[in-house]
Parts: C-alpha cells; structure tokens; sequence
C-alpha cells in the first residue's frame, strides 16, 4: 500500500517532469517522441477555440495542438513579440491583421507561401491580401470584420429616430437621442478606439499607408483625414457624442441600462455587445455603416484575425496544416462561424453563414448573414504599415490630450502623422512625405 | 584573561579541541560563503546580468535590414541617440510632474498615517491592539492590480456607490477620475496598500524603546501626549527615515494603479507617469532600447535618491551625537 503509494508518487513527479519540459520546451514542436507524434504550441484569443482545437486533436493523433489563451488582439501580439525574441514563440499565432505587419518586420511569422499555395483560392483576393506582402503570403485569414452600424432599433423606433444611413444623419440622431433622454447618447467614439478612426478616415478616402517601389507614404493627417477629425470634433463640441471609454464598467452598465444606444464597429461586435449587456438581448440591430457620401457603400475593415506560423517553429509543416484546416477548410471555417461565432474569411464559411442563424443578440435580425455579406462584398482592401503599433500608441494619447485640452483634433491627427514618419525614418524605411 | 590561571581541565580539554578546532576555524572561514552564496547567485543571474544586458541595450537600437516593403529589424550600435530621445521627450517631464504631484500626496499622508496608527496603537491602556494592527495591515495583502479594480468601480460614475449618493443629494458625480480628482483618487488606492506594511515597522521601532525612558518621562510629569510628540517621535526617526525612502522608492515606481485605471479614463496617457512609458516602448512599440535606457535612467536617478537621503540621515544621528 505504502509502497504503491510512493510509486505513483514518483511516477506523478515523473510524468510532470516531462510534462514542465514539454511546456518549457516551448519553443514550438515540443519534440516528436515516439512515432513521430508533433505538438503544436496554439496562441489566440477568440472565445470557444479550446472546442475547435479538441476537434482537431481527436482526428488527428500525430499532430496534436495545444491551446493557451494569449489574452486580446494587443495583448497577446505583445506577448508574441517578446516571447518571438526570447526564442521561444508559439508555433501557431492569431494576429490581428494591423499587427501583421510590425511582426513582420520583427521577424516573427514564417513566410509560409509555398506551404498554403493549395489553399489560396479557398479566399477573395481583398481577404488574402491583408496577409500578402510584396507577393509572400505571412499568415492565413481567420476572420474579417468589415465594419456596420449596431444600435438599440427599440428604442430608437420608440423615439422615433431613423436609423442613420450616412454621418450626416447619424449627426442628426445623436442630437435627437440627447433631446430624448438627456441622460443617453447614441454613442461613445473614444480616442482608444484607434482602428474606428483609422476605419471612418479609410472610408472618406484616406489611406493611413501606402507603398510603391519600397517607398512609404503615410495619410494619417492627409486632407480626407483631417476632414474627419474635424467632422467627429464637432460632434464632440456640440455634445452629440460621447467620448467616455467603451467596453468599461461604465459604459456596459450604460449599454445595460440604455443610455448608450449605438456601437459603429466591425462584424464581430454582437458577441461582444452581448456579453457585456446579456440583459439586451433581441433589442439590437444591425445596418449597414454611415456613409460618407449617400450612395457610396465602401466601408473599411476594423479588427479581424490572421493565424501565423512562426518562425521559432521546429515543425512548420504540421503548423501549417493545423491553420490550413482551421482557417480554409470547409469544416474548420464551418466552426469558425458556429462554434467562435465569428465572420469567417473564407469564401465557403461566409457561404455557410447565409444560411446560419443570426448572432445570439439580435435573434429576431434574420437577414444578418445577408446583411454580412452585402456589407463585406464592399469592404476597401488595406495597406497596414510597419509601425501601427506606434501610430496607435501616438494616436489615443494625442486625441486625448486635444479632447482634454479643447484643441483642435486635426493638430493631433498631424501630431501622429509626424510621430509615425519620425518612427520610420529612425528605423530606416524611405518616405516619400517626411 | 592571560592573568587569570587556567584550571588544568580546561587546558586538558583545550589541547584535546585544538585539532578539531583548527578545521572548525576553516569551516567557519567557508561558511560565511556558503550562506551568501546562493543570495549572491540570484543577484548575478536576476539583478546584474539583467541590469548589464539592459545597460548594453541602452547603446542599440532596430535598423531595418535587407530588401522588399518591410525588411527585418537588426539591431545595430546607436551610441547615445536612446538617451537623447528619452531626455528630449516632453512625455518624460510630464510624467515625473504627475510622479511629483502623486508622491506629495501618497508619500506624506502614507507616513503620516503609519506614524499615528502606530502611536495610537502603542499607547499604554489601547484595547484590541492585535486585531487593529491586523485590521490596518490587511489591505497590505491585497495585490495593487486587484485594489486598483476595486477602486476603478468604486469612482466610476455608473457604478460607484459615493457618487450614487452624492447624485441622489443632487450633486452630481464626483469627478475621481477627472484632472481634478485624479491624483488624490490614485494616491487613496496606494495608501491604503503603504500605511499597514509602514505601520507595522515604525510600531515594531515604537516596542524597542526602553520603558524607562517613559517612566522617566512620566515622573518628569509628560502625559501620553507630550510622551508621543517629545520621546517616541524622536526616538523613532530612523525608522521613519527607512519608511520614507521605501515610499519614495515605491513612488517612483508607481504603475500598476494607473495602468489599471487607464482603461476606465481617458486622463491618463500611456506615458503618464515613467515605468508607463518604459512599458509603452519595450512591449507595445516595439522600442526595447529606448525602454532599456529610460530604465537605466530611473535606476540611476533612484540610487541617486536613496544614496541622498541615507546621506542627509547619517549626517543628522551624527551632528544629534556630537
């Protein structure tokens, strides 16, 4: 008894002992052991991905993945950074596509383009290219998020408001959701909602980034821009909007109670909505995003995920296998909208979702994957620079510090633009516009 | 000792140890090392290489390399251009401005209260002594990131419970964390945390004191007052200049309560205060040199600091003695 009890002590400690080397291993492919068994360190952050990685594992006995919640797009994109250069990243990465490109200039993701060419046209080529850089292929599309309007249609219609169609209405019904309630606004546009802006001024006709034969260009303060800038300050000075942190305990208890009617935010956000402010359910809507110019449905993309093999990775094949079955495979894509709940980026998944029911928030929006996919047909292909991370560091603190101060929004927006060439100029990349 | 006669036994014994005792002598000369030896161990591998591979960082800096749209970063040898950037760096100034207006409140009422706490609690007759020691150290025990949740619901305007009575007297919210009420409300999370850990080294300070010097006191006809302010305080500032370098050094390295706050508000920046912008640099922009030499930088200006209050101290108990 006694003894049995010290083997299996020993046995325990045993068996941990290689299970710690297995985790410190880390540095993806935690070695093959017999049989040529691989296992693949699996970084993301989408909610339900445990249950899309248990499918994979039970069908596939040599290549089995292990999943560790790396905690939010930014977060978890920090984490990689140093972990990718301590040597010991994950084999398998999601990254938001804004990221990609400052990862790749850190050298973390493979260049996997000759391992996933079988799977390209399982994708339209605006999707494919948010991973495409210069003709190499970084990583493959999870989800998208092209960007439309979420709103309270019960109590905007109990009020009488229409839904906004372009800014200039939805101008016109945040003012007349303040005479409403005093108390509410149709939304809150804080500085920390970087990708928002970066989404409205690609809208307008800005473009944050672009590149021709290796020489840059940033727009981040271009006319269309600043055009902007101006357009949301006014909305700001007036006290149309709000500009209070979303997503706070503040703003889900007002999203609760609604005195927050409205969230302009990419294809994703109903999961979102709904669990800070399960109470709501059925009361919110979808519209297609307020256009600039009436007529003109092009909309830009916020958020959205890629998954990356990485560099640090001993077993790159497998790696690419696993994404090659998450991302572009008819039944990975299939859980993707299911099971993660998220818009998926390949063809087939967006044609399952037209036939899926709608998000657990608005269950009585039945045309919402249709909707989806109007909206997503029109979303403008983006070029994200090597350095969004400073710009989006630079940004929420200078729109801040101008909400704060009372100054002008277009002096910050010019303010980014000048820390984002300063930054790439330091780090040796040619401008055209310094 | 050499004109004392050694009883014959004791010489016995003597000469009977002599040999052991030689090895004993060398054992002794080890031990010291052996006992340090880890400590020194963790210091080299944790503290040193650490602060050496940082100090080595602080002269480099990312230069894209090699060709097409992005290129890879490598770093290269940038002599001093990190420190000229940090130092040039408005944020920097702003952010020891709100590292300043903090500690002038944090520091002062943290110690204040420490000091009186620990008095009150050293008075002679004072019941339940234990239980407030314990009372006034248990927020201690609560990590800063968990207080400082607690405390972003308890100022937020929605869910805070002062602000709901102050609207339900028609007063509106109270702004905790508007420029106005920024500061104090940042400086309450980290007192609360500072007064029992301080408290309980000025109290242990307070039992050492010889009772005599009280009844002595007493007889001369002090109250418990005069007592605290004439012969505890001042036989307690060594530990009151302990505590305050710890706060100091604490303050400086304030982080936590507002980059957990900073979410709820858009007041504070990503450089608010320094440890925020060596934060910003090494892990979100992707500028691990420019974090390593604000680093160097802080540690330095710390050391500084320290050395200049253990200095102004030695040269008060040593004027107090001569």
């Amino acid at each position: 008894m006694k003894k049995s009890k010290i083997l299996s002590a020993v046995a325990a400690i045993g068996v941990s002992a290689v299970l710690l080397s297995g985790c410190s291993g880390g540095t993806g492919g935690t070695g093959d052991s017999a049989g040529g068994k691989v296992t693949l360190d699996f970084w993301s952050w989408a909610p339900n991905t445990q249950s899309l990685v248990d499918t994979w594992n039970a069908a596939n006995p040599d290549i089995q993945v292990n999943y560790t919640d790396a905690g939010g797009g930014k977060d978890s994109s920090a984490k990689l950074l140093t972990a990718s250069r301590a040597g010991n990243a994950p084999d398998v990465a999601a990254v938001e596509y804004p990221t990609l490109p400052s990862l790749i200039v850190a050298d973390v993701p493979l260049d996997i383009t000759d391992l996933v060419s079988d799977v390209t046209d399982k994708y339209d080529e605006g999707t494919l290219s948010q991973t495409t850089f210069d003709g190499h292929i970084f990583g493959l599309p999870q989800d998208i998020g092209p960007m439309a309007f979420f709103y309270r249609s019960d109590l905007l219609e109990q009020w009488g408001i229409p839904v906004p169609t372009t800014w200039a209405e939805f101008k016109t019904a945040a003012a007349a959701v303040r005479a409403a309630d005093p108390s509410a606004y149709l939304a809150s546009l804080p500085a920390d909602q970087w990708a928002f802006y970066a989404g409205v001024a690609n809208q307008a006709g800005s473009k944050w980034w672009s590149v021709k034969d290796n020489t840059w260009t940033v727009g981040i303060a271009d006319d269309a821009s600043l055009e902007v800038a101006d357009f949301f300050q006014g909305l700001v000075d007036e006290d149309l909007i709000s500009t209070d942190p979303i997503l706070t305990p503040e703003w889900n208890a007002k999203a609760n109670s609604g005195t927050m009617l409205s969230w302009p935010a990419g294809l994703w956000a109903p999961g979102v909505i709904e669990g800070v402010a399960p109470d709501t359910v059925g009361k919110w809507s979808m519209s297609a995003f307020p256009e600039w110019t009436p007529g003109d449905p092009a909309v830009a993309y916020q958020g959205g995920s890629s998954v990356i093999v990485t560099k640090d990775s001993d077993h790159p094949e497998e790696a690419a296998k696993f994404i090659k079955w998450l991302n572009a495979s008819e039944e990975g894509a299939n859980l993707l909208l299911t099971v993660q709940n998220a818009y998926p980026a390949a063809i087939s998944g967006q044609e399952d979702a037209k036939a899926s029911a709608p998000p657990a928030l608005m269950p009585q929006q039945t045309d919402f994957y249709e909707l989806a996919a109007k909206v997503s047909a029109n979303a403008i292909p983006v070029t994200w620079g090597p350095n969004v991370n400073v710009a989006e560091s630079a940004f929420t603190d200078e729109l801040n510090k101008a909400i704060n101060a009372g100054t002008p929004w277009r002096d910050a927006f010019t303010a980014v633009q000048k820390i984002v060439v300063a930054d790439m100029t330091k780090s040796g990349f040619e401008i055209s516009n310094k | 000792m050499t004109l004392t006669p050694a009883p014959p036994a004791a010489v016995v014994a003597q000469t009977r140890t002599a040999p052991p005792r030689k090895r004993s002598r060398s054992r002794t000369r080890f031990a010291p090392y052996l006992f340090v030896g880890p400590a020194v161990v963790l210091f080299v591998l944790f503290m040193l290489v650490p602060i050496i591979y940082a100090a080595y960082l602080s002269f480099t800096s990312y230069k894209i390399q090699g060709g097409g749209i992005l290129g890879t970063k490598s770093l290269v040898f940038a002599g001093f251009d990190n420190y000229v950037s940090v130092l040039t760096d408005p944020a920097l100034a702003s952010g020891f401005w709100h590292l300043g207006l903090y500690s002038a409140i944090a520091v002062p009422l943290t110690l204040g209260l420490a000091l009186l706490f620990a008095l009150l609690l050293d008075t002679p007759g004072v019941r339940a002594t234990r239980f407030g020691q314990t009372a006034i150290f248990i927020p201690y025990a609560v990590p800063g990131v968990i207080a400082a949740l607690l405390w972003g619901f308890m100022y937020l305007p929605s869910t805070s419970p002062f602000s709901y009575i102050t609207k339900a007297l028609g007063w509106g919210p109270i702004p905790f964390l508007e420029s106005s009420g920024i500061f104090g409300s940042i400086a309450n999370i980290a007192v609360w945390g500072g007064v029992g850990f301080n408290m309980i080294i000025i109290y242990t300070s307070l039992r050492s004191i010889p009772a005599e010097i009280y009844e002595a006191a007493r007889i001369d006809g002090a109250n418990e007052r005069q007592i605290a302010l004439r012969v505890k305080i001042p036989l307690v500032i060594p530990a009151l200049l302990l505590t305050g370098i710890f706060s100091v050094i604490g303050a400086l390295q304030l982080y936590s309560e507002p980059t957990t706050l900073k979410p709820m508000t858009d007041i504070i920046s990503q450089t608010w205060v320094p440890l925020m912008t060596i934060y910003r640099n090494a892990f979100l922009t992707d500028d691990l040199p420019g974090a390593a030499a604000l680093s160097v930088l802080l540690a330095v200006g710390t050391v500084a600091l320290s050395g200049l209050v253990l200095w102004i101290s030695n040269r008060r108990t040593k004027g107090a003695q001569s």
